[in-house]
């Protein structure tokens, strides 16, 4: 099965490109959805030595079906261990985790998240116009990880000049602001999108135009960026998943739980039954 | 000493003697294992003015905001999951309906390591996280100091000890030895944290079974006041080993919580109808129940739990 897939979806491509920038023996940490497809495809790929764990505690997790959340009992199953939640995080603190995936609904240019609140036009954060989760494990994962990746979207009002509230610091404002602020690691790598990967200058620190999805133009992420974004002279296209790569993605999820519609939460008889239907399809421990 | 003798209790029982307006509560797990069933045993016995404190919850506390019955909220993450949104917690946040608790928010490591300082009875620890960020700068409870060795910058973070805490588990035996499977919460520390630990449990266990497998006790008896059986006691959430997540059933909470109208209507046919967990549990079947638990089975074949 060699060569790209002929097509694919935003979601494939970020999956894909991801999972090429973990490396052989890495321990990971994520939350669940694409992150999770990304380190999944990469340990069954080229980073069989890899382990993947949660923040929430549970570390190599090997259950046939796709975990519904990062504490979902799918997470502790047929895992290597479970931690206390409070040592999983101390152990991202003390360096035993090389990278993690995080994502956010707002970024700025130095790779700062915000999944706090929208403060809108004249609201704050204390009467935000919209509220959402928090921070969850986010802002642990990205003070004290070795080195962090962000996935998200490349979309209208996401990748803005002024983020409305800092949940998650990435590299703080810019030069060697980050290692003063008393931060561990080394901060973001990359932001990859379904249309683009960012990457971040050695010195300033500040965000610029690497990689371009074959389906994209220059003109369009420069418009959805909200600041001068900053452009490599030698902008590559991003690879495609390759078809392995796709059969692996679906046969992960071949429940639709993160990549399709493909399961009824309407109808209790059919969830069961997707549930079931991919325990009798893995023909061995493919979720690592 | 907490006493090791007539533990076990009822539901309504617990929540009556150990739940009073205006305490600090957590709850055990968090996005699995929390206790719902007790969750909805707060609201129906009225109790108000509570600060839910924790690291991260989803249908608990969208319940518990829903109800009207939280003054404050300390947590790291709050929502529903994947498939829809907290739309009770932004309701409240956004446009005071019902109400709007004052937010705290935290990272989840800056609350576990609350729930740790508490379990040790010191007054706080410190992290290298939320470090530069907008959390320690809106929350006034994290201070950055010098770490008096090295003149390096750290936060402190306030020791947390709920006036009371539940936490449902797998297996307890009459004493109060808990044991639980898979993913593990804070629990262990949190049940050390609270003044007052209630565990509320899928089955009793005997001593004889605690002591057969030394190494699987979660939770020692001298840190519980309370045992309570609720068996599904964390439907719709997962209990590893026992049942699988009821995801078409959150999804249904989430749908009908877009509208605050949708939600009173889901309380009043979850909650207020079902007074007792035996009518919860009835009015979902022993069909829906029993397919949750042989999923869960189905898939952990081969583990030794």
């Amino acid at each position: 099965m060699d060569g790209y897939a002929k097509e694919y979806e935003g979601s494939h491509l970020m999956a894909a490109s991801v999972s090429r920038m973990i490396k052989d023996g890495e321990m990971i940490i994520v939350g669940i959805g694409l992150p999770l497809i990304a380190a999944a495809i990469a340990r069954l790929g080229h980073a069989p030595n890899s382990t993947t764990c949660f923040e929430v505690g549970c570390i190599g997790t090997n259950s046939k079906r796709m975990p519904w959340s990062v504490a979902d009992s799918a997470c502790s199953d047929h895992a290597l261990a479970s931690l206390e939640m409070w040592r999983m995080l101390s152990d991202v603190q003390r360096g035993f985790i090389d990278v993690g995936v995080i994502g956010g609904a707002q970024v700025d240019r130095y790779g700062n998240l915000n999944s706090t609140v929208i403060t809108g036009s004249d609201g704050s954060y204390y009467n935000p116009k919209i509220r959402m989760p928090g921070s969850g494990g986010s802002n642990d994962i990205a003070s004290s990880c070795r080195r962090t990746i962000i996935m998200m979207r490349l979309q209208e009002k996401k990748f803005v000049k002024n983020i409305d509230y800092m949940t998650s610091v990435g590299h703080l404002k810019g030069w060697d602001s980050r290692e003063k602020a008393g931060l561990l690691g080394t901060g973001p790598e990359a932001v990859v999108t379904d249309k683009a990967i960012f990457r971040f200058d050695s010195t300033t620190k500040e965000m610029y135009l690497s990689e371009i999805s074959q389906y994209s133009t220059i003109e369009e992420v420069v418009r959805l960026v909200d600041w001068d974004l900053k452009i490599s002279p030698d902008v590559t296209i991003m690879k495609p998943p390759t078809k392995k790569e796709m059969n692996l993605m679906l046969n992960l999820d071949s429940a639709g739980v993160v990549l399709g519609s493909g399961i009824r939460l309407d109808d209790f008889d059919k969830y069961i039954k997707s549930m079931m239907n991919v325990y009798h399809l893995s023909k061995a421990n493919v979720f690592p | 000493m907490r006493s090791d003798s007539g533990k076990i209790i009822d539901l309504k029982t617990a929540v009556e003697r150990y739940v009073f307006d205006g305490c600090t509560i957590s709850l055990g797990g968090g996005i699995a294992r929390e206790p719902v069933a007790v969750v909805r045993e707060i609201v129906l016995q009225g109790r108000k003015d509570l600060t839910l404190a924790g690291a991260a919850e989803t249908i608990s506390a969208e319940i518990l905001v829903g109800a009207g019955c939280l003054r404050k909220i300390e947590m790291a993450y709050l929502w529903i999951g994947v498939v829809g949104q907290g739309r009770n917690f932004r309701r409240a946040i956004e446009k005071e309906i019902p109400n709007k608790p004052e937010m705290e928010d935290y990272s989840m490591y800056a609350s576990s390591m609350r729930i740790l300082a508490g379990s040790m009875g010191i007054p706080f620890l410190p992290i290298k996280s939320v470090l530069g960020s907008d959390i320690s700068k809106f929350n006034k409870k994290l201070k950055i100091i010098q770490d008096p060795y090295t003149d390096e910058e750290v936060v402190l973070v306030p020791a947390l000890n709920p006036d009371v805490t539940f936490i449902h588990v797998q297996y307890c035996d009459p004493l109060g030895n808990a044991r639980i499977l898979g993913n593990l919460g804070n629990d262990p520390t949190l049940a050390r944290a609270a003044r007052r630990t209630i565990i509320t449990c899928e089955k009793i266990i005997s001593e004889e079974e605690i002591r057969q497998n030394t190494m699987m006790t979660s939770i020692p008896h001298y840190c519980v006041d309370a045992v309570v059986k609720v068996p599904y006691g964390a439907h719709p959430e997962p209990v590893d080993g026992i049942y699988a997540i009821d995801e078409p059933f959150i999804w249904n909470f989430a749908e009908q919580s877009k509208s605050r109208e949708g939600f009173c209507e889901w309380m009043e046919e979850w909650v207020y109808h079902c007074p007792q967990q035996s009518d919860y549990c009835e009015k979902l079947g022993k069909g829906r129940l029993d397919a949750l638990s042989d999923v869960e089975k189905k898939f952990r074949e081969g583990m030794i739990e």
